[in-house]
């Protein structure tokens, strides 16, 4: 940001559980799906695709639904617009934060500090990010957690207002930040 | 030829031959160089300018490539006069220049030249009305003399040094200043420089940092960093230079872009020990205060990563003098200031700032003894009061992971030191650590940073005893025998430490862990709906395959689950039929587990892999040859035969010939002559009276299943080992008919092709009849053959492709005969499906024809194929005369790319490109998958250009290929769109900028796709877009 003021210099980072699909999970869905063990249970981490060296699948078109767990896959690499972390570390968003119903999309987030002036671009990325990435069925629902913003009303309907979400991302400055908090910084 | 006769004609020709002929006519005497100066005598003191520089020109020539024996000393003082007063000629100073640098190289030019040398350039040659070439000259010529007359320059000293700093300030070309950077730096370190220290401060200094960036296809080839380097080389020349110094290199940290903050930083790590601990001590504070702000917010994390060396080098310049078992006094200064420093930031441990402060007192530990003895000293127990006494509990896993590094850290300093004699830092503290990390462990929350210490505390040498290593076990065991979610989750690290132990103490495994998992693992098979217990189970199995590498647990491994399996295969009241199934698989699941754990071994290259060939063998033998010939529903299942094949082959494949002989003696024996007891020892009486004949025609299914096992066996046996049956030829002709009969289930065919053409790839000297019967026989009678039902031929393929693949692996004559005829049948409606299919099979690679199961590959076997082959097939695919060959053409063509490694085919991708886009509307998804791989696989490569001209219609396919409607088949979809994420990267945007509108409204389709997998290929694709 050009302007060298920083809300929160000292933020408290998370420890984040570890973020592979733990293995025993994974054991569990295989074990339901199957009596009989892949080879690829055994190791402790699977790289890479599933579905990718699975010859007989294909079939199988069991609809997966899009839950509170992909779309918080969506957001959780954001980065901070301040500091080198993503907003899964600093908590700013969380899975159980994500509401779904039906076509409704509910994304709660919680700045870092009261005070913080950066709420209004990271609700605009977690926005972003998501017209990017979700079908169009969906509306989206993009607030601060209550009582964590002072002017929690005024950022949440800059947020969730068409017509300013669409001016922001017509400045360029802005969308370029958009883009920076998006694709991690270099 | 005469002197003068020469000169007279270059100076009509300017010819390079004649200045060749003069050198030789010296080198063999029959004139001298004297000679060729009295030749040149007008044109040297001609009135025309032309001719003057023309005539020097020409002597300098000759010079340079004169043999330095045919000039003496004398020529040379008489040369050197001449061209010093040929400086003051602007008109000759160029090729005089050129002269005394070829001369100054010369043996007969002595010390004594010197003076005169360098007082004629210091006079008369100005630099900045040169170019660089001529420059480059005067640099040679100071370079040379200073290399080999340094005594007589360092006479003259200020004289000299005076005089060529004048000379050398404002050079600006990147050729010239390596030479003069080189020159600088003796002259810093060897001249005495007390009168000109700010001068020469100013003529390095002010190339610093080095922004030079060399042009595109620069000839010279010289890089930015061999700039860097050697400028490097004067900065850190002498210690007169630091005071001066300093304050560049933090006016340039401070305001530099990243690139030359890290040059700073690692210009100011070589400089600072040269400087000396002196200056670095006085200047510690602002250093610090600099490097703090790039650690602290760091630009980017490399240079994070150089500053923390940087301070690395800083601490140690400054501690340097002092030996290691000092008193905290000695630490008093930089040491003390910033661990106190770190130490309050880490007062809150779970703040983002807590991670720098760590990882500064992390890098004090790799600098000197007594800073990191000290740093251990303040922060371990710092640490360890801070999560004791915090009030906030929900900090405690945040301290555990700052110990966890530091631990590791002070493990990390100590790797290259031998010697174990000085206590190791941790000692005094390690009682602590384990008391809170051993409590903390039973917290969920803190189990992982936990873990970690221990892991880092493990694997430092000697700070554990044995019997605390057996605590460990003891503590880390109750996680795994925990039955709750997070328990399970902390698994992977657990284990990921136990092993670790176990390469140190691997009895603590053997006697603690082993038995509690041993226990764990239920006797009897999960129910079919037991998803829990069975999830259960195999998180068992999968700790035992991670666990038992080593050799003395693998052999407890094998002997627990062969009990089981066993008991399990052979249970004493026969299982109800819905058991069977739950049955199977679990035996299925062990199997596995000793396979992999087996592959693992081998990978290690464990060399008790071998023995089990005396007991795992013979035992699998024995409970499946049991199963098949007497009774048991379970160890008759194919896919368990397989898994015991693929365990019985990772034995075989890594016992000698010797052995690999005695054996398959006893195995066909047993499977030729019905004799099993020679293979087949164990648990289970195997009456003698039942009749093992599994390759009898009447043979029960049961039975013939068996031959996976054999086959298994088969496959990794030595060249050297001669099958044991009289003729192979008729073996080998009675096992293809058996695979032919009509009652064979796949997996048993398969297993006898891979042994077929395992053997027949090895011994084909021994089955030319075989080979014969083939071409002369089988293709006619049963591929070729249209009045043959289609499975059969089809089948025939199958078993065609596997020979002519083991004959073309050892390049055998024969090999192109078997692949010619398959072209035959490309116009077959019944079999060009197969013959195109199968057709990239041959040159595949597979798990049959490998180094490791000893198979006999020739160099370059794949290379020949490709060029013979793939020329005809693409042309067969472009030749639309005959639309039905065409398309098998296409698709074995497909087959063919997506079996070949990419280099074979990148250079033809500008004619396969169409081909295969072709080939993503065939009506098999799994030729669509393949090509669609194949396009990946060479996106990395530069087919940019190959794939540009054909862009619509690729994107059009890809994105059919992504919809559901089109496409059913969810990896198509998945890669598909892989694809399309991947073609912003490599394909120019103004080519791609025409169809990005509708590729993205086409994505929004899948975006919403069912399968989650897809969904994710459609946000990145999307995103790249």
């Amino acid at each position: 940001m050009a302007t060298g003021q920083i809300f929160n210099p000292n933020p408290t980072v998370f420890i984040s559980p570890s973020t592979k699909s733990s293995s025993s999970s994974r054991h569990l869905l295989a074990a339901k799906k199957s009596l009989w063990m892949n080879s690829g249970e055994l190791s402790e981490f699977v790289s890479g695709n599933v579905w990718e060296d699975n010859e007989d699948e294909g079939e199988d078109n069991e609809e997966e639904i899009i839950d509170q767990d992909e779309i918080f896959d969506l957001i959780r690499k954001i980065y901070d617009p301040e500091h080198p972390n993503t907003l899964e570390e600093l908590h700013v968003v969380s899975a159980p934060q994500i509401t779904i119903e039906k076509n409704l999309i509910k994304v709660e987030f919680t700045p870092t500090v009261p005070h913080c002036g950066m709420s209004t671009l990271i609700g605009l990325s977690i926005r972003v990010r998501l017209i990017r990435s979700l079908p169009t069925r969906f509306k989206l629902d993009i607030v601060v957690k209550p009582g964590s913003h002072q002017s929690e009303n005024a950022v949440n309907k800059q947020l969730n207002d068409k017509e300013r979400v669409a001016a922001a991302l017509e400045n360029p400055a802005l969308l370029k930040t958009v883009e920076d908090c998006l694709s991690g910084r270099d | 030829m005469s002197a003068e006769r020469l000169v007279h004609t270059w100076f009509a020709s300017e010819r390079d031959e004649e200045v060749i002929e003069t050198v030789s006519e010296i080198s063999n005497g029959t004139i001298s160089l004297l000679n060729v100066v009295k030749a040149l005598g007008e044109y040297l003191t001609s009135e025309e300018d032309s001719l003057r520089t023309k005539g020097v020109e020409f002597l300098s020539a000759v010079l340079s490539r004169c043999p330095a024996d045919k000039i003496n000393r004398q020529a040379a003082r008489v040369l050197t006069t001449f061209y010093c007063s040929k400086l003051e000629d602007s008109e000759t100073i160029v090729p005089a220049l050129k002269g005394l640098a070829s001369l100054t190289k010369l043996p007969s030019s002595t010390s004594e030249d010197v003076p005169s040398i360098l007082d004629a350039i210091f006079e008369h040659v100005r630099m900045n009305g040169l170019v660089q070439s001529v420059r480059f000259q005067v640099f040679t010529i100071i370079d040379t003399l200073i290399a080999r007359h340094r005594e007589a320059m360092k006479a003259m000293n200020n004289n000299f040094l005076g005089r060529y700093i004048a000379l050398v300030e404002g050079e600006k070309d990147p050729r010239n200043l390596l030479v003069a950077f080189a020159i600088a730096r003796v002259l810093l370190i060897e001249f005495n420089i007390s009168d000109f220290v700010e001068s020469l401060f100013n003529i390095t200094f002010c190339y610093f940092p080095i922004t030079f960036r060399p042009p595109p296809n620069d000839p010279y080839g010289i890089t930015t960093d061999d700039l860097r380097q050697a400028l490097r080389g004067c900065l850190n020349a002498t210690p007169v230079f630091g005071p001066l110094a300093i304050p560049v290199f933090l006016e340039k940290l401070a305001a530099g872009s990243p690139t030359t903050k890290r040059d700073t930083l690692e210009t100011m790590s070589i400089c600072f020990p040269v400087y000396g601990s002196a200056l670095a001590r006085s200047q510690a504070r602002k250093l610090w205060n600099a490097l703090k702000l790039e650690i602290f917010q760091p630009t980017d994390p490399i240079t994070e990563e150089f500053a923390l060396r940087t301070t690395q080098d800083l601490v140690k310049t400054i501690y340097a003098e002092q030996l290691s078992g000092g008193s905290d006094g000695d630490m008093v200064g930089l040491a003390q200031d910033a661990c106190e420093e770190c130490m309050t930031i880490l007062r809150e441990p779970e703040k983002s700032q807590a991670k720098p402060a760590i990882k500064v007192l992390c890098a004090f530990m790799s600098t000197t003894p007594s800073v990191a003895q000290y740093t251990v000293t303040q922060t371990a127990p710092y640490l360890v009061k801070l999560y004791t006494k915090s009030d906030n509990i929900a900090s405690r896993p945040s301290v555990l992971l700052l110990l966890s590094e530091l631990i590791a850290a002070v493990r990390d300093s100590r790797k290259d030191e031998e010697s174990e004699s000085f206590e190791l830092p941790l000692s005094p503290f390690k009682d602590e650590i384990l008391g809170i990390v051993s409590s903390a462990l039973r917290n969920p929350a803190s189990r992982d940073p936990a873990l970690a210490c221990l892991l880092g505390m493990v694997s430092t040498k000697s700070l554990l005893s044995d019997e605390e290593l057996g605590f460990i076990v003891h503590n880390v065991d109750e996680i795994l025998s925990e039955d709750s979610e997070d328990a399970e989750e902390a698994s992977a690290p657990a284990l990921q430490l136990l092993v670790t132990i176990s390469l140190k103490a691997s009895h603590h495994i053997k006697e603690q862990t082993l038995p509690l998992l041993f226990g764990m693992l239920p006797d009897d098979a999960p129910a079919r709906d037991a998803a829990l217990a069975r999830a259960r189970a195999w998180r068992i199995l999968s700790a035992l395959n991670t666990l038992c590498r080593q050799p003395e647990l693998f052999e407890s491994l094998v002997i627990r689950l062969n009990t089981k399996l066993d008991l399990l295969c052979v249970p004493l009241t026969p299982p109800s039929p819905q058991e069977v199934e739950p049955r199977a698989a679990y035996a299925h699941s062990i199997l596995t587990t000793l396979h992999q754990t087996l592959l693992g071994k081998v990978e290690e290259g464990h060399a008790d892999v071998a023995k089990y060939i005396e007991s795992l063998v013979p035992r699998l033998f024995n409970l499946f040859i049991y199963s098949g010939l007497v009774s048991g529903k379970i160890a008759t299942d194919s896919r368990l035969l397989t898994v015991a094949g693929n365990i019985i082959g990772a034995v075989v494949q890594n016992t000698t010939v010797r052995r690999q002989e005695s054996f398959v003696q006893a195995l066909f024996a047993a499977f030729m002559d019905g004799r099993f007891e020679g293979i087949a020892e164990g648990y289970h009486k195997i009456p003698s009276s039942n009749v093992f004949a599994p390759f009898n025609d009447s043979a029960p299914r049961k039975q013939r299943n068996l031959v996976i096992l054999m086959a298994s066996a088969v496959l990794p046996l030595h060249k050297e080992i001669r099958i044991p049956v009289p003729d192979l030829s008729v073996f080998l002709e009675s096992v293809l008919t058996w695979t032919m009969a009509e009652t064979d289930v796949d997996s048993q065919r398969e297993s006898a092709w891979k042994m077929m053409s395992s053997i027949l790839n090895k011994r084909s000297a021994d089955a030319s009849t075989f080979v014969g019967n083939m071409l002369q026989n089988f293709w006619p009678q049963n591929i070729a053959n249209r009045s043959l039902p289609s499975e059969k031929r089809n089948r025939a393929i199958q078993i065609w492709v596997w020979i002519s693949k083991a004959l073309l692996v050892c390049n055998h004559a024969q090999a192109s005969e078997f692949t010619e005829l398959l072209f035959d049948v490309f116009d077959d409606a019944d079999v060009k499906w197969s013959a195109a299919k199968y057709f990239g099979d041959v040159i595949r690679t597979d798990s049959v024809l490998t180094k490791q199961n000893h198979a006999s590959i020739k160099m370059l076997y794949a290379q020949r194929f490709v060029g013979r082959i793939l020329p005809r097939v693409t042309a067969g695919a472009q030749d639309p005369s005959e639309p039905e060959k065409q398309i098998s053409y296409l698709v074995a063509l497909t087959s063919l790319i997506s079996s070949i490694p990419k280099t074979l085919y990148i250079h033809d991708m500008p004619k396969l490109v169409p081909l295969l886009v072709r080939g993503l509307d065939l009506p098999d998804h799994n030729i669509r998958y393949q090509v669609i791989k194949t396009f990946l696989s060479v996106a990395e490569e530069d087919s940019a250009e190959a794939i540009s001209d054909h862009i619509s219609t690729l994107i059009d396919s890809m994105l059919k290929n992504s919809t559901v409607e089109n496409m059913p088949f969810v990896k198509v979809r998945a890669s598909a769109l892989k694809y399309l994420g991947v073609l912003p990267k490599i394909v120019r945007y103004d080519i791609l900028h025409p169809h990005r509108a509708a590729v993205i409204r086409q994505l929004a389709v899948s975006l919403d796709d069912l399968k989650r997998g897809v969904r994710k290929e459609a946000v990145d694709a999307r995103t790249a877009w």
